[in-house]
């Protein structure tokens, strides 16, 4: 029994939704099963802070509180929870489809550094170290020479970030190129062959090309940075590492094509999954010259439109990278309209069996094309001026991770036999689809129409008129608890394959 | 008509809404149908789908030109290039406050506002007396030029001064009022 086999077996509750059998395809299944189950503790202490932050403010229990929940609520959602099930569903796929190992020294790695890092942020946080989820530099430095957090605290902070960091950046990249290029294949592991050609490796291959090329600068600047705090650098050294606009160019850089990268990983995953669910048995695509054709504008236009988080900085971001930023922007929706096209032809053309796996996922695709919408419009640069700083734009930045969140759990319910030998309650799961997309769409709704009212993000006193929005927030925020609950129970429900 | 569009955000959500509503309705259209109602294949021959896909990339095509060419117009760097003399206000953000070299604006004269910040991350964000956001601004340390925008101010009125990026523990204190008088 592995390491990962044991982990599970001794975990209460979560444990239960993701119990192995001891058989070989263990090499596949334990450490995605193992990240999984961490992802959904993540997930379940994300969601209950993020329902506080309007409850926060109705009881009137202070800023502090709202800062730092919405600081452990924001990072634990991005990176324990969403990524990592995105790394556990990609290597077991990966696993799967090419006859590889999904276990070995650097999953193990990354597991660790990416729920140690968390830990590590999660304490400094509670320390003090209130930055939000978006690392505003210099804010983290200011924040201690005007004495808001210890500089034990920063650093201890900055040490999570990192780890954090290297598993994303590093770790999961290099695995899956492992995977993908150069480990043996073991006939006895391979369940569906696939090739790097079909859209769905190949989008899970962009994804992780992306966040090796465009992370790696940020791995320097912050790394710099972390050696001087850890008195290793000298300042001197490590000066041009700390200028503002050189640290929020490369975070951005990297924040920004981070979503894009776990976009194209999810369109992947739904080109890969919509074979296996068609009608007629055709397990094929409309045509997978478009599907790839999409990914690619989405590659390309997507890598430099992250200028749209800068445009209101001018002259600092001279008009014309704020024109291609709007341009780039837009353009990455015509990949979006061609994947569209490809995934309605499909279903149009083979009829669909509507598993709650494929309706989880589908719900999840419009999801993140009702957010991608949002997207385009504040990347305009005359609407930018309106609403940037509003909860226009932070709520973006929450629906988009609930969007792609909705289609890796759709994703796990497709897993979920494969990977325990167990079907998940089919009653429960279409429940919770229902509630899922209903609290989405509300919730949705709601953070635009504050933030086309003029509601700011991030503020930790709520001013009478916001109130509204917030009491909309709590109850579609409920729904989703809800949902969520159905979620859970819908794989602790399971029952045993009988063949 | 196009200036409320343009200039609020009410007019953004519009839009978003007007891209949003035609795909809703098709997706789920489609996926009732095949999934639902009838789950055979579909006849539709061949043609019909490259037809339909290039009309669909077409209409996105023409949909987001418009939308974009329309909104030139508005752009601040436009309406900065296309204003004559406007009159001079300095900005200093740090935290937690602004330093405004004039507070006393009036109706119909163009301000170039010309900001920066001393130490972190902030902007500086006026907000209508209707409680939407009129412009913000980006505000980085240690740039060598500031950031500027005109602006010409319609309506008389208080308007709200708000730091729009996340700067610390007491980022919600951060505000302070400009004074519009009629002309």
């Amino acid at each position: 029994m592995s390491v990962a086999h044991r982990i599970i077996e001794n975990t209460p509750f979560f444990g239960s939704m993701f119990r192995l059998e001891d058989n070989e395809l263990n090499p596949i299944n334990a450490w995605p099963a193992l990240m999984s189950m961490t992802c959904f503790i993540w997930f379940t202490i994300a969601v209950i802070l993020g329902w506080t932050m309007p409850a926060i403010q109705f009881l009137d229990l202070g800023s502090n509180w709202y800062y730092q929940n919405i600081t452990l609520h924001g990072a634990a959602m991005a990176f324990p929870f969403a990524f990592q099930l995105m790394v556990a569903m990609s290597i077991h796929r990966a696993g799967g489809c090419l006859g590889k190992r999904a276990d070995g020294p650097l999953v193990a790695l990354f597991y660790i550094f990416m729920n140690v890092g968390g830990l590590l942020l999660t304490l400094a946080v509670l320390a003090g170290f209130h930055v939000t989820y978006t690392v505003m530099f210099p804010l983290p430095v200011v924040g201690v020479q005007t004495g808001q957090w210890d500089m034990w605290v920063l650093i201890l902070g900055f040490t999570g970030i990192a780890l954090v960091l290297i598993s994303m950046i590093l770790l999961y990249p290099i695995q899956i190129l492992k995977m993908a290029f150069f480990d043996e294949k073991d006939e006895n592991l391979q369940l569906a062959e696939r090739s790097l050609n079909d859209p769905g490796m190949m989008g899970m291959v962009m994804g992780v090309l992306v966040l090796l090329v465009v992370g790696t600068p940020l791995l320097m600047v912050a790394g710099s940075l972390l050696l001087h705090l850890y008195g290793i650098l000298p300042a001197s050294m490590i000066g041009w590492a700390a200028k503002p606009v050189v640290f929020e160019f490369v975070f951005y850089i990297f924040a920004h094509n981070l979503m894009e990268a776990m976009a194209l990983m999810v369109i992947g995953a739904v080109y890969a999954t919509l074979p296996l669910c068609l009608a007629d048995g055709a397990r094929k695509l409309y045509s997978d010259r478009i599907a790839q054709l999409a990914l690619w504008i989405l590659l390309v236009t997507s890598l430099t439109s992250f200028f749209h988080h800068f445009f209101t900085m001018y002259p600092a971001l001279p008009s014309t990278f704020a024109y291609h930023g709007n341009f780039m922007s837009y353009a990455t929706a015509m990949g979006a309209a061609l994947t569209i096209f490809t995934i309605l032809a499909t279903i149009w053309k083979h009829g669909i069996v509507a598993s709650p796996a494929l309706m989880l996922m589908l719900g999840g695709f419009v999801m993140y094309i009702l957010d991608g919408v949002s997207a385009i419009v504040i990347s305009n640069v005359a609407w930018n001026f309106k609403l940037h700083g509003t909860v226009w734009a932070g709520g973006h930045a929450m629906v988009v991770l609930i969007a792609i969140s909705a289609i890796w759990m759709g994703m796990l319910y497709y897993h979920y036999p494969l990977m325990t030998n167990r079907i998940i309650n089919d009653n429960l799961a279409r429940k919770c689809i229902k509630y899922f997309f209903l609290a989405y769409i509300g919730l949705f709704y709601t953070f635009m129409a504050a933030g086309a009212a003029g509601m700011p993000r991030r503020n930790g006193a709520w001013e009478s008129d916001w109130f509204i929005w917030g009491a909309l927030m709590l109850v579609f925020g409920a729904g989703l608890i809800y949902a969520f609950y159905l979620y859970f129970m819908s794989l602790t429900k399971s029952r045993a394959l009988e063949f | 008509m196009i200036d409320f569009i343009y200039t609020t955000g009410w007019g953004a959500f519009i839009v978003m809404l007007m891209f949003q509503i035609p795909f809703l309705i098709v997706f789920f259209s489609i996926v009732n149908k095949k999934a639902f109602v009838d789950s055979t294949p579909g006849k539709t021959e061949a043609s019909k789908y490259s037809s339909t896909k290039w009309a669909w990339v077409g209409l996105t095509i023409i949909a987001f030109i418009v939308v974009n060419v329309a909104s030139i117009q508005y752009m601040p760097t436009v309406i900065e290039a296309g204003t004559g003399n406007a009159k001079e206000v300095t900005v200093e953000a740090r935290s937690w406050a602004f330093d405004i070299s004039d507070t006393n604006l009036r109706v119909g004269e163009p301000v170039r506002f010309s900001a920066t910040s001393a130490d972190t991350m902030h902007s500086f964000a006026i907000i209508h007396p209707d409680g939407q956001q009129i412009f913000t601004m980006m505000l980085m340390p240690g740039l060598e030029t500031a950031n500027t925008l005109v602006h010409t101010f319609t309506e008389p009125g208080e308007y709200i001064v708000r730091c729009l990026e996340y700067c610390g523990i007491a980022h919600h204190t951060m505000k302070t009022t400009l004074t519009v008088a009629s002309n």
